[in-house]
């Protein structure tokens, strides 16, 4: 009983950092259709940053991540100026904005390994200690985390709800054509969309640093785990996202409690299949 | 108040319109007709620079816009309703209809417009939290008319309004596009294969076949055996 409780708060912990991760990759795709191939290494960028900023500069926390996430805005924003808009009006451009997003990733990966080295660093915990809930007992780190994820998805979705920037985002994501007839500068959104998801990616990066290891070559890991969570959940659509993270985030430590760690990608991928054999259009349903 | 002048379009090698004159005047209702596919799309999606023109002039109010990006079009006062209507499917009604007052001009003036679109289409209001993809098609008609109006142009450029509606949708259609014109005094460019409908309110047509203008009528002079001749 215990330990399916311990599993159960430990899969909610990985499955809302999963969903922050997820939510990055999602909003690009879902807003521009450029899949971002480079997604895992732009999160490992964001931690790499905080960490500098947090065990480097000494900063706190919190002032780490409002340096970071600047900068990763700066990135996205100057990705998309001038190098996917140019590629996004010829021919090919499915094809060629993937290529470059995934060279994109390489280059950044070596850059930090060439910057940072190939040892092992963590962003140190936020809060020390931990709670008993009952039986079971939640380190305060995590539930800081579960929290600040709740509250950036909050903060999104009311910023694609409320304000005219985030409605314009969900417009030109719905109908390019009917975005243009109102006159949004479609490619002023795109620009501001990829830095936005930057942005966030960044932010979940410097979370998922904080709970486990980071070398420069994990951002693969993350970011193969952010396509099943997107493509599970329904590609472009954030509550699909934050579900499928979920999902797979209780899998995880279920199988890890059942069958051993081993198992989890056999686990998620035999899931994966099998949603797609039933409902192609992912769990919440997106865009095909 | 607006004139085209030797305005040339085309789709990639293939050219649809040839050296297009046309111009209206303030407040004036002008009706576009021709056949399927011989042009007057090409050439509402040249105005608002959603498939910008190859090369001619357009002036709107003395300044030369044939150059201008799409959004900017809107914003110095020419809508474009499309026949596709290119509404956003998982947005409401009421989101809609806030998209088409994206531009700041429109920003300051939403209020008083969308008491208006509300007036026209008084059946807007009460789908106003409805979803936009589970809208009849003449619903969907009106949002896309309305949403038109929220941009606050001054000019308005609707494409086929009554394509697949029923008589009764259809009227309604048209009598608030006459309404707009009466009560905002806004100038309308239409596209309409309803000729009868269209000539009610237009003050002046315009016939296309092949993409050239093949004759220009005034109201009192239109013959429609002559309009409908041209199709053929």
């Amino acid at each position: 009983m215990e330990s399916i409780l311990n599993a159960l708060v430990s899969g909610f912990v990985s499955g809302s950092l999963y969903a922050i991760m997820a939510l990055g990759l999602t909003i690009i795709y879902g807003i521009s259709r450029v899949f971002n191939f480079g997604h895992g290494i732009v999160a490992v960028l964001g931690g790499y940053l905080a960490w500098t900023f947090f065990t480097r500069a000494s900063l706190p926390f919190v002032v780490s991540l409002l340096f970071m996430l600047p900068v990763m805005y700066l990135l996205g924003w100057l990705v998309y100026r001038y190098a996917i808009r140019g590629l996004m009006k010829k021919p090919n451009a499915d094809f060629s904005t993937v290529l470059f997003m995934l060279g994109l990733g390489i280059m950044l990966e070596n850059i930090i390994l060439q910057i940072f080295g190939p040892r092992v660093k963590a962003v140190p915990e936020l809060v020390t200690g931990s709670i008993m809930l009952g039986a079971i007992k939640i380190k305060n780190h995590e539930l800081a985390l579960m929290v600040i994820v709740l509250l950036g998805i909050i903060v999104l979705t009311q910023f694609f709800k409320r304000t005219r920037m985030g409605q314009a985002m969900r417009a030109v994501a719905q109908s390019i054509p009917g975005a243009g007839v109102v006159g949004i500068n479609i490619e002023r959104i795109f620009g501001y969309t990829f830095g936005l998801a930057f942005m966030v990616t960044g932010f979940s990066g410097a979370l998922l640093a904080s709970k486990y290891f980071m070398i420069p070559h994990i951002g693969w890991d993350w970011m193969v785990k952010g396509f099943v969570i997107v493509a599970f959940g329904g590609m472009g659509s954030i509550p699909g996202a934050v579900v499928g993270a979920l999902v797979l985030g209780m899998a995880e430590s279920f199988t890890t409690l059942a069958l051993g760690a081993v198992w989890v990608w056999p686990v998620w991928f035999i899931m994966f299949l099998v949603l797609l054999l039933l409902r192609p259009q992912g769990l919440v349903g997106g865009r095909n | 108040m607006f004139e085209i002048k030797d305005l040339c379009s085309a789709y990639g090698d293939i050219q649809v319109l040839y050296n297009i004159d046309l111009h209206i005047d303030e407040g004036e209702v002008v009706a576009l007709f021709g056949p399927n596919g011989h042009g007057k799309s090409t050439l509402l999606k040249a105005i608002s620079a959603v498939h910008p023109a190859r090369s001619g002039s357009i002036l709107f109010k003395g300044q030369e816009i044939a150059k201008t990006p799409a959004h900017k079009i809107v914003e110095l006062g020419i809508a474009y309703i499309p026949e596709e209507r290119f509404l956003f499917p998982d947005m409401t009604v009421m989101e809609n209809l806030n998209m088409g007052a994206y531009n700041l001009n429109a920003r300051k003036s939403m209020a008083e417009n969308l008491e208006f679109v509300f007036d026209v289409f008084p059946r807007l209001k009460e789908r106003r939290g409805q979803l936009c993809s589970t809208l009849s098609g003449g619903e969907a008609r009106m949002v896309a008319i309305a949403r038109g109006l929220m941009c606050n142009a001054s000019m308005l450029m609707v494409d086929e309004p009554s394509i697949g509606l029923s008589p009764s949708m259809k009227f309604a259609v048209f009598e608030a596009i006459e309404k707009v014109n009466r009560e905002k005094n806004l100038t309308i460019l239409i596209v309409e294969q309803e000729i009868e409908h269209a000539l009610r309110m237009a003050n002046r047509m315009y016939q296309i076949r092949k993409g050239r203008i093949l004759f220009e009528r005034k109201a009192d002079e239109i013959d429609v055996k002559e309009i409908e001749k041209a199709y053929f």
